[in-house]
């Protein structure tokens, strides 16, 4: 199934990470791991705010704010309602 | 002997609460990650020589940025100290999956030191309070460590880690090293993800009542109103809710000085009494409540987490100006002090979005500048309310001045940053949301407390000494009889051409002059020289002795402007060049700063004083 950006989520969507995209620096990639974005792990988008604001998401138990910068960089496999 | 205990943990884990409750100390401690910066020691009184030492809060031992690199350095080093005797590793139970990479971490490289480890699970009321129960002896058997639950916030377990740290465990000899490691920082991270799924909390009951609050606070019309009317609240409530403390301070100062002065009879000791220590330190003590109660709301919006939403809020807006979501708490926290203000813009991860966000902090409000933009707004600002009293002028007058302040460092930061324009891309926000909490009143009371007493102990030396020497000056030659022939008068009407464009006279020229040492100081020094003027009145409100001075409304407008972008605070200066890593950067922002205050202050007065000519 295509991946697609976690930027792209809708609110209340859920999704399964599948990977980092190229350009996303090493660095930061290491830190959203460490912070539970593992490949196969479920998010939630929990809040989509208006004018480009950072993004809530939510990984396990914890709840993270992300900008595009990031968010657009993080490739998901969207779950169909109820999976 | 003596020995040590290292407290470590992941941001935002309860750590530096534990590390307060064990050492009796008071800690910076916030309801968002990043709050430790630097390493903290405190004897602990429960464990006579034991000493606890907190480490700044990380999400692995693997550094990212320089500061991190500097904070897993002196991990290490702490390591490989022979008086250490346990590593604390502090996991927040209701969110384990970002502990347990660190933990995990923690306890290979504090058993090849040989180093005794006990994993604190903290949170523990979160969990009874939603009535969630893990399997910690599972855990605890998997990791292979001694795990004690504990809440840091009630005190629950607290006696336990007590007892463990009691014992003083002989030392174990270090475990060595596999020859052959293939990548163990992932197979780290899968155990920990593996654990964190097997014994974490289920379901989303946990952040179920933060989501419904982020929902409010975030949401893209309400979240931008609750934002300003917090912010209102904050600065109206310095006004409305410091106002019966002030009384309070104001009739107690003018009581003891109607007692005491006529009791030590007529001279230069009742002089130097009435004018130098009731007028110009005196004047200074009245604002001190307003610092209390600025404090004291600021530490309510940072405990209750609410600190992390207006972070995200104000993240794109800030992105025009080329700071970051994440300037907005380091910008806020020096309303209160810069100097705290530049030490938490090292959690900002891009090295030149914090030096942005070092250039327009001195620029914010602090509260240095509180007692002078409060005395002259009483001077100036009639004490009327509107809207039923919702809306209160001074206070009104106030929320412009902070939004001013913000104004121009946000001016200031966006300025720099299109000339020294480089790609936007090194800004990526990731920012954790912490669980939303009820602030506890009584520590934040004390903190506030504390917080004021450091600045009167801090400020107060500075402007005794400074009231002393103005009183001297201006009390001789002629013994107070004429401050117009005075010494200082002398020099006054030296500098007074300086401030003439701005309508004032040399008494307010020196009052500026000596507020370089420390804003504040400008209170005290104005009380002193007009408790010598007006000798024959005791203890009258220094804003009627500003009325009786003849000074203009345009000439008070231009003094909040030039006290509003002057940079006038030299320990600010000192922690800017530490930080920054030299004396450039300072150097610069105290003379453009200085330079515009002063070009800024003559524009308005000339400007008001042709519109009302």
């Amino acid at each position: 199934m295509d991946t697609v950006p976690l930027w792209t989520l809708n609110k209340g969507q859920r999704a399964a990470i599948r990977g980092f995209s190229d350009v996303l620096p090493d660095s930061y990639r290491q830190r959203l791991t460490e912070m539970g974005f593992h490949g196969g792990e479920i998010v939630t988008c929990l809040l989509r705010p208006a004018f480009g604001a950072p993004r809530v998401y939510r990984v396990s138990n914890t709840v993270y704010s992300l900008d595009e910068d990031v968010a657009a960089n993080v490739m998901m496999q969207p779950l169909e309602a109820g999976a | 002997m003596n020995r040590r205990v290292m407290l470590v943990g992941s941001p935002n884990c309860g750590k530096t609460l534990l590390f307060n409750r064990l050492t009796g100390l008071k800690q910076k401690v916030a309801n968002f990650p990043g709050i430790t910066i630097e390493l903290a020691h405190g004897p602990m009184p429960a464990i006579p020589g034991v000493t606890l030492t907190d480490y700044p809060g990380s999400y692995s031992l693997r550094a990212l940025s320089a500061d991190e690199t500097v904070a897993v350095e002196q991990f290490h080093a702490g390591l490989d100290s022979p008086d250490v005797s346990h590593v604390v590793c502090v996991i927040d139970v209701t969110r384990m999956e970002k502990s347990l990479y660190l933990t995990l971490q923690v306890i290979r490289h504090a058993r090849r030191k040989g180093k005794h480890v006990i994993v604190v699970a903290n949170m523990m009321d979160v969990l009874d309070a939603h009535n969630v129960e893990l399997d910690l002896e599972g855990l605890a058997g998997e990791l292979d460590a001694e795990m004690i639950p504990l809440s840091a916030r009630t005190g629950q377990g607290m006696a336990d880690l007590l007892a463990c740290l009691r014992e003083d465990p002989p030392r174990q000899p270090p475990e060595p090293a596999p020859e052959i490691e293939i990548n163990p920082d992932l197979l780290i991270q899968q155990q920990a993800h593996r654990l964190a799924g097997k014994y974490g909390p289920r379901g989303d009951m946990l952040v179920r009542s933060q989501n419904r609050m982020d929902a409010f606070f975030l949401h893209s019309w309400f979240g931008g109103l609750a934002f300003f009317a917090i912010m209102y609240l904050l600065f109206q409530s310095i006004f409305t809710g410091a106002a019966p403390i002030m009384d309070v301070v104001e009739g107690g100062l003018g009581t003891v000085a109607g007692w005491l002065v006529p009791l030590i009879g007529p001279g230069l000791v009742a002089d130097f009494t009435s004018d130098a220590i009731f007028s110009g330190v005196g004047a200074f003590l009245v604002f001190v409540p307003q610092i209390f109660m600025l404090t004291l709301i600021v530490g309510l919006l940072e405990d209750s987490g609410y600190m992390a939403r207006a972070a995200l809020i104000c993240h794109r807006p800030l992105r025009f100006f080329g700071l970051t979501g994440k300037s907005f708490i380091p910008m806020l926290s020096g309303v209160a002090c810069a100097i705290p203000g530049v030490y938490a813009a090292r959690a900002i991860d891009s090295p030149r979005r914090r030096r942005l966000t070092y250039m327009a902090i001195p620029l914010m409000p602090c509260s240095a500048r509180l007692p002078v933009y409060a005395l002259l707004i009483a001077a100036f600002i009639p004490q009327t309310t509107a809207m039923a009293g919702l809306v209160g002028m001074q206070g009104l007058a106030m929320f412009a001045l902070y939004f001013f302040g913000l104004l121009a460092g946000l001016v200031v930061a966006g300025i720099a940053s299109r000339r020294d324009a480089k790609s936007d891309s090194d800004v990526p926000f990731i920012l954790e949301m912490p669980a939303y909490r009820m602030p506890a009143l009584m520590p934040l009371i004390q903190k506030s407390a504390h917080r004021c007493m450091h600045f009167i102990t801090k400020a107060g030396g500075v402007i005794l000494s400074v009231t002393v020497v103005v009183w001297i000056l201006g009390y001789f030659p002629n013994g107070g009889a004429d401050l117009g022939s005075s010494w200082l008068a002398g020099i006054g009407r030296v500098i007074e051409p300086v401030f003439a464009p701005m309508g004032l006279d040399w008494r307010y020229g020196v009052a500026i002059l000596t507020s370089f040492l420390a804003r504040e100081v400008f209170v005290g020094t104005l009380g002193t020289i007009f408790g010598i003027e007006f000798a024959e009145q005791n203890m009258v409100p220094l804003v009627e002795r500003i009325h009786a001075s003849g000074m203009e409304l345009a000439s008070g407008f231009a003094l909040l402007v030039f006290f509003s972008v002057a940079l006038m605070c030299v320990s600010t200066m000192v922690i800017l060049a530490r930080e920054s890593g030299s004396w450039k950067l300072p150097a610069k922002m105290f003379a453009v700063y200085g330079v515009a205050g002063y070009v800024g202050a003559i524009i308005v007065y000339q400007g008001i004083s042709f519109l009302s000519a």
